[in-house]
């Protein structure tokens, strides 16, 4: 617009409102109407909460659920949380369907109780505009407590050389107890998504709504109670190993971790090494030969899952196939590929990841995480190398930490922080090899 | 196929070429002998173009007088007529296509004659485009005059004038290989890709200089990175220069010092040898040239070249012509890191001798070429490395052709001795900071067994290079016999070829301990080109070019037979002692003209059947041997790592030779049809070839045994030294592993249709209308199945380590494209003008992957190494479920890009005596529409190419 349009243009819009209004700017009447899960009754909200955030400025505005409210034209995005009760069948008759005969004395009758939990769901991208009424519909999911482990900080990026080349090989995973009670990691997959944030495509069948498509399943080894962590207690879960410095002076000792996903290959070309210090991790499935490494640009999510099923069934039978098609400048291109998957109810905790910049699409559903976390904004940020992303800390309870888990990794992630292991020995941060000199206890709140 | 196996040991070799020898002397030396001495005068000349100064052979030459005399002239455009009574005679020079001539002259003693003929299309103008031949096989013929109008910087720019070519951005960051006849083989993205499982198409394009071929079968220059091999894990950088196994690169012949070329597109006179597509057969100018000088500059490149042709003085018939070049270009004119050389330097001599009742013509020649590739990478984007890319060519040959003609002699027309000894000096060397993640392994020697591998701890500066010397010597022998039983005219060829070919480098240079790259390098090690065995290819032809007139009808058939063997080569291969047979038969029926109006109609049918063969080069013959190198004991020590840490590895050497390896042999056939009319003329052909035996390198898997330590039995705190191994426990086990051998496993078929039209030039408007065009269906897939290792790791093990799949399926793809060439030539002689404007059209191209079964036929079982059915109950087994590989049935659907239509402009304007200005403009105008693909709108961008440039002449 030329700036003698924009002139007149204001002009007729500040003859058309009142003063109060912001000039230029619309308001648009807008509603909300939330959908709870289906699989709920007897909902009751004790608290909830609707914020849309300006796409373009940043500004967050704090608005009634169950009343109309009016907001200046734009881009939002929303979020809604919400602490509600709601009803549901006993744990024994839902996990045993009944069996037998209708009338038989021995069956179960289903007992129904009250349940706290809390609601999650959000829009991205809505257009408010026009000034017409809008009325927006929003999906909610039911979050449940977690009782099982949490991801407490991914670290993807890597370091680097002295020579500036990217070096792999000490990227980790820390999972943490969040709760008041023993834990046992024996059984525990580590997942990465086969589907990056940076691509959307529409696959056939589509299965993502409740299933997570994988292609790297790693599980801590063990018989179910060999590997305890206790309240506030963690487990360092490494590419490799061993101390890095020898490879590379930027890099770290994880010859300390409690495992590691060793590639087994008999092929030097591409050679994993065998810490013999960190056990192993199982290696279900990996969709390479040579070795793992996290998505270093940071385009994958995570999960952690307790698969219910055997290793041989799992292989055999949660393997699918999905088609797709590429649309490139070149031509359209329909293509295919095969995957495991695991069922979204398997799931323990989840992170997407993505960048900014080149960010399309949440891989894991608001289910699981409602929101994303980074490491740098633009597609290979020279500037993500050193860095994590860890799970804030939201209190302190009889000594030890609690974790935020609010299931949305923008509000529980602090982004582009200096990974732990980097604090806790003080290594490079750079690759002029400037040594960390902070203690924090999430990558933002320092330690005394 | 003729077995001479017990012929053919070595010293049947020597009997042979004694015989083949002694039987040419005898041949030589009875006709020279008795034809002496006849009464009354001779009377000898030449017949050429009167333009391009070529000779036109077999033009007839008829004197009347007194008495009347007859000639036909001989391959060269000689002739001589004997014993003549002195008198005065109209002297008539008549050839098809050329407007007769005829003189009054009188002979009182040994009298010399010359005609000059101008072709009916050329009288005041110069051909700027094509021409199609006019004999019974299907070539086009590009002159001097053509090439000056099109601006080339290479050979590879006049392919366009080729039914079915349309211009292109010259690439000079690539080999640029040719294709004749066919589409070209697509990647997924539907451009271009140079396939090295189809690069039997200009691998099987045989190149001639002044009679001696551009033998490339010795070319070895590749890193183990490159995907020589069918696989690799280069960068590209190297992929799209590599030339090994690829034929010629058309970068390196430089136009300027080109007489004319003829690209035989059909089946080629069995003369020719050794190839499976076509003939490009070059001529350089041999006359006597003002000085010229030209420079070109476009967007991509910068040329220069220089040149001149001496008539020697005193000597009326020798010449001396010396040329040379210099082009310095770009792969992309905004990028300073990639950039490719030329610089060509050439003198040649041509002596015409002529003697009484023989005459001989000496042609000589040295060449020079030398082609330089860098590519760098960009330092800003990889972390200031010095990543570098670099291979030098250096070729220089010595060519030396006799020919004989004996006018005199009714049965014998000439001999001809053609020879060339070249030699390469080619260096490719890249340079690479290698960056090991975590911790590599490298080689540490070359021999089979159980060895420790060296651990790279440190990022590490690799050099590598590769030293290839390639030498060729070429001889050939051919005469020329007229035989006339019954009024037939028989023109009968035979000759023998005989080609040597080695490489004296030293091969693959590199310190096996930093090698390239720290994955990807351990199935190569050092080898040196020289301890390669030679390659020696002979070839034996024979061919009868028969000339019949029916009344008024015209039959000329060019019958031939040639046999091509490698003599020398090891008696293990299958090709040993074989000769393989290529007869190949073309004929054309000339009907009688039939008047319309002023002009007459005279149209032609001809055909074409015959076979052509490709031996393999010496890479396919004599592969690098790979190393299947398996991990056995890997103990990193984490508190000692540098001191004792141990990796052994077992070691197998794997030779990877073919011993049944055939040659690629090519069927053809085509019909053409041919009609002129009032100098109008149309020519059209369908042609149907099919080569299944094309070479490629395919897998094979085999189990390997190695045994598998058990580390966590080391105890890491009691360690003075690296473990020994015989101390630690192990487990027999065994892995497949892969090896490659070169096939006969690809199939090419191409089949269509090329047209070419060529007006009479339309005088109001001093423009000719010229029309070509093709239609191509070519058909790229593999003759044989294929074994493909699935990636997946299941439970710890990887999948391919235990089973690998073989499938029957086609990896190939077929190829459509229509397009046409509308070009507008228009020339105002008095102005010096020359203008054309091009309508090049791409009518459309289509492209279909064919449909491939993801279901393996069998798989390969690391228990037995035998092959094993792929049953239901495998299509459910948590591991080999994993050997079956979906395909989306969309992606074997047909894409069709349809119409893309470009307007290139041309101009050539001669100003003053001196100075000629020449511009060209390609893809000024175009009309690319957008089109819908899956509900898709696709948008077409271009971008027009021009250059400019300027000849000097004095």
């Amino acid at each position: 617009m030329k700036p003698n349009n924009f002139i007149l243009a204001a002009l007729c819009v500040a003859c058309l409102y009142s003063c109060e209004q912001p000039v230029g700017v619309l308001q648009t009447s807008t509603g909300v109407t939330i959908q709870y899960p289906d699989q709920l009754e007897g909902v009751e909200v004790l608290e909830e909460n609707l914020i849309f955030t300006n796409a373009a400025t940043g500004e967050e505005t704090d608005v009634p659920v169950r009343e109309r409210f009016s907001l200046p034209e734009g881009l939002y995005n929303c979020v809604y949380t919400a602490t509600i009760t709601y009803r549901t069948t006993s744990e024994g008759a839902t996990n045993r369907p009944a069996e037998g005969e209708a009338g038989d004395a021995h069956t179960q009758q289903p007992e129904t109780v009250s349940r706290e939990g809390r609601l999650s769901g959000k829009l991205e991208a809505v257009e408010i505009t026009g000034g017409q009424p809008v009325t927006l519909t929003i999906e909610t999911f039911l979050i449940g407590a977690n009782d099982d482990f949490v991801i407490q900080e991914i670290f993807f990026t890597g370091t680097l050389r002295p020579s500036g080349s990217q070096y792999y090989g000490d990227s980790y995973i820390k999972i943490y107890n969040n709760t008041d009670h023993v834990l046992y990691a024996d059984g525990l997959a580590i997942c990465e998504s086969r589907f990056k944030s940076t691509q959307y495509f529409d696959y056939t069948p589509d299965i993502r709504r409740d299933t997570f498509t994988v292609w790297a399943v790693y599980v801590i080894p063990g018989s179910g109670t060999d590997h305890p962590v206790q309240p506030g207690g963690s487990l360092l879960i490494c590419d490799t190993g061993i101390d890095h410095r020898n490879a590379n002076p930027n890099s770290f000792d994880l010859s300390g971790a409690d495992f590691e996903w060793y590639d087994i290959s008999t092929e030097p070309d591409n050679m994993d090494i065998n810490s013999p210090t960190v056990p192993d991790m199982d290696k279900w499935y990996c969709y390479t030969k040579s070795f793992w490494v996290l998505h270093n640009r940071g385009f994958c999510s995570y999960a952690l899952a307790r698969i219910p099923e055997d290793k041989e069934t799992y292989l055999r039978d949660y393997y699918y196939t999905y088609e797709y098609t590429q649309y490139l400048p070149a031509g359209v291109f329909p293509m295919q590929q095969s995957a495991y998957k695991i069922p979204n109810a398997w799931i323990v905790d989840g992170v997407n990841c993505s960048v900014e910049a080149a960010r399309v699409w949440d891989v894991l559903p608001a289910s699981i995480d409602a929101g994303w976390t980074h490491c740098g904004t633009i597609d290979h940020d020279k500037t993500r190398y050193f860095k994590s992303v860890r799970r804030k800390v939201a209190g302190f309870e009889d000594g030890r930490c609690i974790l935020q888990d609010m299931d949305n990794s923008i509000e529980d992630f602090n982004t582009e922080c200096i990974p732990s292991v980097i604090e806790e020995q003080g290594t490079a941060i750079d690759a002029q090899g400037t040594k960390a000199a902070t203690r924090t206890w999430d990558g933002v709140m320092p330690m005394e | 196929m003729v077995t001479f196996a017990a012929f053919l040991d070595e010293r049947g070799m020597k009997r042979l070429y004694l015989l083949v020898v002694v039987g040419w002397i005898c041949a030589l030396s009875a006709p020279v002998a008795h034809a002496q001495d006849r009464a009354g005068a001779t009377l000898r000349g030449t017949v050429h173009d009167a333009y391009t100064r070529e000779p036109l052979p077999y033009a007839t030459v008829v004197l009347q007088g007194a008495k009347s005399y007859a000639t036909v002239a001989d391959p060269d455009g000689c002739f001589m007529l004997r014993g003549i009574a002195p008198g005065t005679y109209e002297a008539t020079c008549s050839y098809v296509g050329y407007a007769g001539r005829q003189v009054r002259v009188e002979v009182t003693g040994d009298t010399r004659l010359d005609f000059h003929l101008r072709s009916d299309n050329q009288l005041h103008e110069v051909v700027v485009t094509a021409t199609e031949a006019q004999g019974p096989v299907a070539a086009s013929r590009i002159d001097r005059t053509a090439m000056t109008h099109l601006q080339p910087t290479s050979l590879a720019d006049l392919m366009e004038l080729l039914p079915g070519g349309v211009s292109r951005d010259p690439d000079m960051g690539m080999a640029n290989t040719i294709g004749l006849r066919e589409t070209g083989t697509t990647d997924a993205n539907g451009n271009a890709s140079s396939d090295p499982d189809y690069a039997i198409s200009s691998l099987g394009t045989l190149f001639v200089v002044d009679g001696a071929p551009l033998n490339t079968d010795a070319n070895l220059q590749y890193s183990p990175l490159s995907n020589t091999y069918g696989s690799g894990s280069s960068t590209g950088t190297e992929d799209r220069r590599n030339i090994t196994n690829r034929g010629v690169d058309m970068r390196t012949i430089a136009t300027d010092d080109i007489e004319s070329i003829e690209v035989i597109r059909g089946i080629p006179s069995a003369e020719y040898g050794n190839l499976t597509s076509g003939v490009v057969n070059i001529r350089k100018i041999r006359r006597a040239t003002p000085f010229t000088a030209r420079f070109k500059a476009d967007g991509y490149s910068k040329l220069v070249a220089v040149g001149k042709g001496f008539a020697l003085p005193g000597q009326r018939d020798m010449v001396a012509n010396v040329d040379a070049g210099y082009l310095d270009s770009k792969s992309d004119p905004t990028n300073n890191l990639e950039s490719y050389r030329r610089l060509n330097f050439s003198a040649r001599l041509t002596w015409h001798m002529p003697h009484d009742g023989w005459n001989l013509r000496w042609e000589a020649a040295a060449d020079y070429t030398g082609s330089f590739d860098n590519s760098k990478q960009d330092p800003d984007l990889n972390f200031g490395r010095i990543d570098e890319y670099r291979s030098v060519y250096n070729r220089s040959a010595v060519t030396n052709n006799l020919a004989f003609r004996f006018p005199s002699i009714a049965w014998l027309k000439g001999v001809d001795v053609n020879s060339s000894v070249s030699l390469q000096v080619d260096q490719l060397t890249q340079t690479r900071l290698v960056s090991p993640q975590r911790y590599a392994l490298a080689p540490t020697t070359t021999e089979a067994g159980e060895h420790d591998a060296n651990i790279l701890f440190a990022e590490y500066m690799a050099d590598y290079l590769s030293d290839g010397k390639p030498f060729n010597s070429f001889f050939k022998l051919k005469s020329d016999f007229l035989f006339t039983p019954g009024g037939v005219s028989n023109h009968v060829k035979a000759g023998m070829q005989w080609d040597y070919t080695k490489n004296f480098g030293r091969g693959q240079v590199y310190d096996l301990g930093h090698p390239l790259s720290a994955s990807g390098n351990w199935n190569a090690r050092p080898r040196a080109f020289r301890d390669i065995p030679a390659l020696q290819y002979l070839a034996f032809f024979i061919e009868d070019r028969l000339t019949h007139a029916f009344g008024r009808h015209q039959l000329e058939v060019l019958a031939g037979l040639r046999g091509n063997m490698l003599p020398g080569l090891d008696k293990a291969y299958a090709m040993h002692g074989q000769v393989y047979l290529d007869p190949r038969l073309n004929a054309q029926w000339t009907f009688p003209g039939i008047r319309i109006g002023r002009h007459e109609l005279v149209a032609s049918l001809a055909g074409g059947l015959g076979r052509t063969t490709k031996m393999p080069t010496l890479n396919y013959l004599y592969p690098d041997k790979r190393y299947n190198d398996i991990t056995q004991l890997a103990y990193y020590d984490d508190k000692h790592p540098v001191e004792h840490s141990r990796f052994t590895v077992m070691s197998y050497v794997q030779d990877q030779t073919n011993y049944q390896l055939q040659p690629a042999r090519n069927r053809k056939w085509e019909v053409r049809a041919d009609v002129t009319y009032a100098g109008n003329r149309l020519s059209v052909c369908y042609f149907n070839e099919i080569t299944s035996s094309g070479f490629r390198y395919m897998g094979h898997y085999a189990p390997y045994a190695y045994k598998d330590y058990d580390e966590s039995a080391i105890d890491g705190s009691t360690l003075q030294a690296p473990p020994d191994p015989a101390t630690v426990p192990y487990e027999w086990k065994s892995k497949l592993a892969s090896y490659r051998q070169a096939a006969n496993g690809s199939l090419l078929e191409k089949q269509g249709m090329e047209w070419q039209f060529t007006s009479e030039r339309i005088k109001p408007l001093r423009t000719a209308v010229n029309f070509s065009g093709a239609w191509f269906k070519s058909v790229y897939t593999n003759s044989m199945p294929v074994y493909y290792p699935v990636s997946d790791v299941v439970d710890n093990m990887p999948v391919s380590d235990s089973y690998v799949g073989v499938y029957d399926w086609d990896d190939g793809q077929t190829n459509w494209r229509l397009s046409t060439n509308l070009m507008l030539d228009t020339q105002v002689p008095e102005w010096g003008l020359i203008f054309t404007s091009a309508v090049q059209c791409v009518w459309y191209t289509r492209r279909q992957q064919h449909v491939k079964d993801g279901v393996p036929m069998a798989y390969v079982d690391v228990a037995d190494g035998q092959l094993h059915s792929y049953t239901a109950e495998a299509q459910t087994d948590p591991v080999l479920q994993h050997l079956t590989i979906h395909y989306n049935e969309a992606s074997f659907q047909p894409v069709t890009v349809p119409l893309a239509l470009y307007v290139n402009f041309k101009a050539t304007k001669t100003v003053g005596k001196h100075l000629r200005i020449a511009f060209f403009a390609n893809k000024l105008l175009d009309y690319t529409p957008d089109y819908e693909q899956n509900g898709f709108t696709i948008r077409r961008n271009v971008s027009p190419y021009f250059g400019m440039e300027l000849n000097v002449t004095w």
